[in-house]
């Protein structure tokens, strides 16, 4: 691939006035001119004038809303934001990630079984058992439950970031139920339609396998002794912010979207309703938070679940993906022993970075964190989706004041990290090209056999100038991840094989002409035989 | 000396109306022990049910079960025959810097820790506090801290419900023995002894005749950790011996609930128990 | 398939049909107002509320038919409800629909919702609504599979049109005796070009409502509907396993009441007509929990007491 062009005004009108931010590392321009990885998409883009590349970026408002994609917020549906500019990443940026995601799904898959099995971890002195006991999402009822092929993990969403050099590291791992991979084949399918000028120049690595790996995944997982598993996408319903994904998922697998209220427990195992009376179920891929699933273990008040399905589990009729109790392993504390844990289960080094964090347990740190405030961010241990972050810098003294009291009371509730500026890509925002801060959700499914990593993944886009939470349900905005092949542009190759010649019948049709020429025919007729016999 | 022991445990509810379906978890089928031995179990549950045993997170054996059909009451009968033998009664006398020992503290975080319903509240937590201080050792404490609870609050039968905090029986002075249980497990937990609480039974008469079915009590004791597991029943003051059979132990009342479930088309219900023990041998 | 989805699919098809159906009775009635200057306004206003179920008002006009029966979503009998209450539906039942359907339907919520209608001329909106609910419906039997499904959708649409028709009926025979009344009706409907093909030039008011109640060919007539409603029945039957018998209670309520309307008597077709459409909604009604219970119950959640 050729270097890309140093001078940005010559790429496009639209990028005339585009320059990163100080402190970040922008994905687009550095020192040198654009990155390699943007060259083309630029050049690309640079044939269509500024309106036309606006007019594209409507169209996708609008297609995403005629075909309900769309979240809720406040009651409220509105278009998901999708971007006009890709995120671009190289296959050898891709491969280094891919590899650091699928190697973090293994290790937090063998912590957890281990935590709920025989606690090899905490003998070793490796992690204290005190973490894990006192964190809500620790569910001793999924204690000595082993599900079928030990996979606890079938879905993980690692989120990234990509710090002031361009390095990627791990911000948080989501192995509860992470969302947004519906988005990643949406954009794709958005993008094509909206900019084909620019998609059909570059071999992008496709996303819309993910279905099909998701579905043998969960198949794998079904209880043993099941040939052919029922699967179904457990939804919490309509009101859920996440609804359209849970139904996009269920269609392209090909199986039912089913409702708490659809399901029932019968002599330990799991059946839904239907037409024809009640039908058995062996996988659940269950989009319902734990608390909310069976209601004779958790919350009785729940109209999610249904009751039975966790004694269901236990009795190994019916396998719950994900697990009930992942949260141990997704806790922004336990977070911090993850390095420690790749080394410990898997005896490798951590292939991708993690950010410092203190922990604020331990007295010198909290002392340390408590001094230096104003200049960190603080994040309780079990807020997930950019909920009570407190970014020091951007705080008034009352906030800070508040957020001290919060850390004395409570020190197991947060952990504090260095502000990360993360990396900045193009958005268009009012017409015009802004850098916005941006992470990476990459989506893992584990088979039990493979961690498969979707390539690309969610890229999420903090829409406010200058704003470093991402998140969509505060509003974010996200981008089209394209994950080039090796030969990441398509040239203009000779075809190697001959083309196959198809023979073309006609089409058949009434033929106003037939008609005619019937007529004139007869007309002829008359003509000819107007001679008296 | 040891014994022989058969415990028959009734229980269950009478729903007010016909209920159409229940999903529970039984734990009335005593634990083995080194010092317990049990010999057989059976659990009987009308209407029918589907169920499935195992043991649970904290070591209890647990029966599940769902019953699917319309019913107005649901019988649970659990008989059981356990040999019995000497309980600890005295541990190892460790010091408070065995206690505090960091390996020691994380092994038994879950019981140290205080949930709500064991809070002690602050008079007792001082005196707790004051307790701990005048001891040469933990065990000392232990037998003074025990022993202000009970000038405090009187074992009243009914006196409180299931849900009753340790903080409103230390106010009301009166309570039964998972009160006083509570109010024990809050009070050392405080000050750094781990202590659990454990389910179980107990012959009310302490010289029982060979083969004379007695009315028994569904009971509650507690053990604190002297080196090793040492138990303290603190409704009658004395060390359990071979006329209590232990069920299960967890952190609090609700890691032991005998009977618990759920129902679903009926507002209330009324739970009845009824415990008959044997002495066979 | 699942009760809810099949329960959902049903009422896709119910309240489809509904809309369109409500913008051919309000247009018969403003037409009425417009063709016979004898009608009086408000009379003709507050039995049309009536008919259609609105809830009753003080003061009736042509502004609060507007408002009862086209735009208020708060009104249950509005076009605007019957068209988010589909979508709603189909929303529950997203990855049911084929995606074509699905996105007719929301692009037609899509237009009407957010007071959108009220802003199109009633002649344009009238029209609109009926092309879009054309549209969707041409969808649904062009990109849905003709399964279980499909036969729910198809009940929920003809049991539909049993009760609206005979809504339009009655409102018909309310304005009986004007002038062009039954005429009105049959455009309404659609029906007057087949009718005047059937029946000629000249006709009567027994005529007309001969051929709304008992074509067996025009597919607005009740009789064809209720047909086409005890075919998919017999259909889902036939899915299910049954293969003899009517042990169907929705099938043997839609038997009963078209077999009375077969075999009436020719000269008494206009007799108690009023009372007689009043019994076929009523029946509608019976047929609709009839198919709830056989084929949806169960998908309720169920509230549970005790636990921790």
């Amino acid at each position: 691939m050729k270097h890309g062009s140093p001078n940005l005004s010559k790429v496009s009108v639209l990028f005339r006035d585009y320059a990163g931010t100080p402190k970040a590392f922008d994905e687009v321009v550095g020192a040198e001119g654009v990155r390699v990885a943007y060259g083309s998409v630029l050049r690309q883009l640079a044939k269509l004038d500024g309106d036309e590349v606006r007019a594209r970026a409507e169209y996708l408002k609008s297609t995403y809303l005629d075909q309900g994609v769309t979240f809720d917020i406040g009651g409220e549906e509105r278009p998901f934001p999708l971007d006009i500019v890709p995120r671009v990443l190289l296959a050898d940026e891709w491969a280094e990630v891919e590899a650091g995601v699928a190697q973090r799904v293994r290790a937090l898959e063998a912590f957890l079984a281990d935590v709920y099995g025989e606690g090899r971890v905490f003998r070793d002195g490796v992690i204290p058992r005190k973490v894990i006991v006192t964190s809500p999402h620790y569910h001793r009822v999924m204690a000595g439950v082993r599900p079928p092929n030990g996979v606890r993990c079938h879905v993980a969403g690692i989120d990234l970031v990509r710090d002031e050099v361009g390095r990627f590291r791990v911000l948080e791992d989501n192995v509860r139920v992470p969302s947004g991979v519906s988005y990643v084949m949406t954009n794709r399918r958005a993008m094509f339609s909206a900019l084909p000028e620019v998609t059909s120049r570059h071999r992008i690595r496709p996303v819309e396998g993910y279905p099909l790996h998701l579905l043998a995944a969960l198949r794998a997982a079904a209880p043993s002794g099941v040939s052919d598993p029922t699967v179904v996408v457990l939804t919490p319903g309509v009101y859920n912010s996440a609804y359209f994904e849970h139904a996009l998922l269920a269609r392209m697998m090909g199986v039912e979207l089913v409702e708490g209220r659809d399901l029932l427990c019968h002599n330990g195992r799991v059946s839904i309703r239907t037409t024809q009376g009640l039908k058995p179920v062996h996988v659940i891929y269950r989009r319902v938070d734990d608390e909310f699933l069976d209601p004779a273990q958790f919350r009785s008040d729940s109209m999610l679940g249904c009751a039975g399905l966790i004694t269901a589990a236990r009795a190994g009729n019916v396998t719950l993906a994900n697990a009930i109790g992942n949260g141990v392993a997704d806790d922004k504390l336990v977070y911090t022993y993850i390095p420690d844990l790749i080394r410990y289960y898997l005896a490798e080094e951590p292939l991708l970075a993690s950010v410092d964090t203190w922990r604020l347990e331990e007295p010198a740190h909290r002392e340390e964190v408590l001094d230096r405030l104003a200049e960190l961010v603080l994040k309780p241990v079990d807020g997930s989706g950019g909920k009570g972050i407190v970014i020091g810098p951007r705080a008034t003294k009352r906030q800070l004041d508040a957020l001290r009291a919060r850390i004395i009371k409570d020190p197991r509730g947060w952990i504090a990290q260095p502000v990360v500026q993360l990396s900045t890509v193009p958005t268009m925002i009012d017409g015009k090209m802004a850098p916005r801060h941006v992470d990476l959700r990459p989506f893992a499914v584990n088979s039990g056999d493979e961690v498969y990593v979707l390539p690309g993944g969610l890229t999420r886009v903090a829409l406010p100038e200058g704003e470093l939470i991402v998140n969509s349900s505060q509003g974010g905005g996200s981008k089209d991840t394209w994950v080039l092949a090796r030969d990441g542009v398509r040239g203009k190759r000779r075809r190697r094989r001959p083309r196959e010649v198809v023979e073309g019948v006609p089409l058949g049709e009434l033929g106003e002409e037939k008609v005619q020429q019937q007529q004139a025919q007869q007309q002829q007729q008359t003509r000819t035989g107007g001679a008296p016999c | 000396m040891g014994r022989q022991l058969r415990i028959v445990h009734r229980t269950g509810y009478r729903y007010h109306g016909l209920i159409s379906a229940s999903h529970n978890e039984a734990r009335m089928t005593p634990r083995a022990t080194r010092e317990q031995y049990v010999l057989a179990t059976r659990l009987e549950i009308t209407p029918v049910a589907w169920s499935h045993s195992f043991i649970d997170y904290w070591g209890t054996p647990v029966t599940a079960f769902e019953i699917a059909e319309p019913h107005g009451r649901l019988d649970v009968v659990a008989t059981s025959t356990v040999d019995v033998g000497d309980r600890l009664s005295v541990g190892s006398g460790i010091s408070w810097d065995d206690l505090r020992d960091p390996r020691l503290c994380d092994q038994q975080v879950e019981y140290l820790g205080i949930t709500e319903h064991v809070d002690p509240g602050g008079e007792l937590r001082r005196i707790a506090q004051d307790a701990a201080k005048k001891a040469n050792r933990p065990v000392d404490a232990v037998q003074t801290i025990i022993r202000r609870i009970l000038d405090r609050v009187e074992y009243v039968p009914g006196s409180t419900e299931v849900s009753t905090r340790a903080t409103a029986v230390w106010e009301a002075r009166a309570g039964v023995c998972q009160d006083l249980v509570h109010l024990g497990l809050g009070a050392l937990r405080s000050v750094g002894i781990p202590t659990r609480y454990v389910s179980g039974y107990v012959m009310p008469n302490a010289d029982p005749v060979v083969g004379q079915p007695t009315t028994g009590e569904s009971h509650a004791w507690l053990q604190f950790w002297d080196g090793a597991w040492v138990g303290l029943d603190p409704t009658n003051n004395t060390a359990p011996g071979d006329t209590h059979v232990e069920v299960g132990v967890g952190r609090d009342y609700f890691d032991v609930t005998p009977l618990k479930g759920v129902y679903s088309g009926s507002q209330s219900s009324d739970l009845f128990v009824e415990v008959e023990m044997t002495v066979l041998a | 398939m699942l009760s809810r989805i099949a329960e959902s699919l049903f009422w896709i098809g119910r309240y489809l049909e509904r809309a369109e159906n409500t913008t051919r009775i309000v247009e018969v009635h403003l037409q009425l107002l417009l063709d016979d200057p004898s009608v009086d306004q408000d009379d003709a206003a507050h039995s049309l509320l009536a008919v259609m179920g609105a809830a009753p008002v003080e003061v009736a006009d042509t502004s609060e038919v507007l408002r009862a029966l086209c735009y208020d979503t708060a009104s249950a009998c509005s076009i605007a409800a019957a068209l988010g209450g589909a979508r709603e539906a189909a929303r529950r039942a997203r990855e049911t629909v084929s995606i074509e359907m699905w996105e007719a339907i929301n692009t037609t919520w899509n237009s009407v919702k957010g007071a959108r209608l009220q802003r199109m001329r009633p002649a344009s909106a009238f029209r609109h609504v009926r092309e879009r609910c054309a549209v969707i419906s041409g969808t649904a039997d062009q990109t849905m599979s003709h399964d279980e499904g499909w036969h729910f959708l198809t009940l929920g649409r003809s049991l539909e049109r049993v009760d609206m028709t005979a809504r339009l009926i009655s409102t018909a025979h309310l304005t009986s005796g004007t002038q062009s009344a039954w005429n009105n009706v049959l455009r309404g409907c659609g029906a007057h070009h087949a009718f005047v093909r059937t029946y000629g030039g000249v006709t009567t008011d027994k005529d007309a409502a001969e051929f709304l109640l008992l074509d067996r060919l025009f597919p607005r007539s009740v009789v064809h509907s209720l047909q086409s409603a005890e075919s998919s029945l017999a259909d889902l039957a036939l899915a299910g396993g049954r293969r003899v018998g009517f042990d169907d209670e929705a099938q043997r309520l839609l038997g009963t009441a078209r077999a009375a309307l077969e075999y009436r008597a020719p000269g008494r077709m206009l007799e108690d007509l009023p009372q007689r459409m009043t019994d076929l909604q009523r029946t509608c009604n019976l047929v609709s929990e009839a198919v709830t219970t056989r084929y949806f119950t169960g998908a309720t959640a169920a509230t549970w007491s005790g636990g921790n």
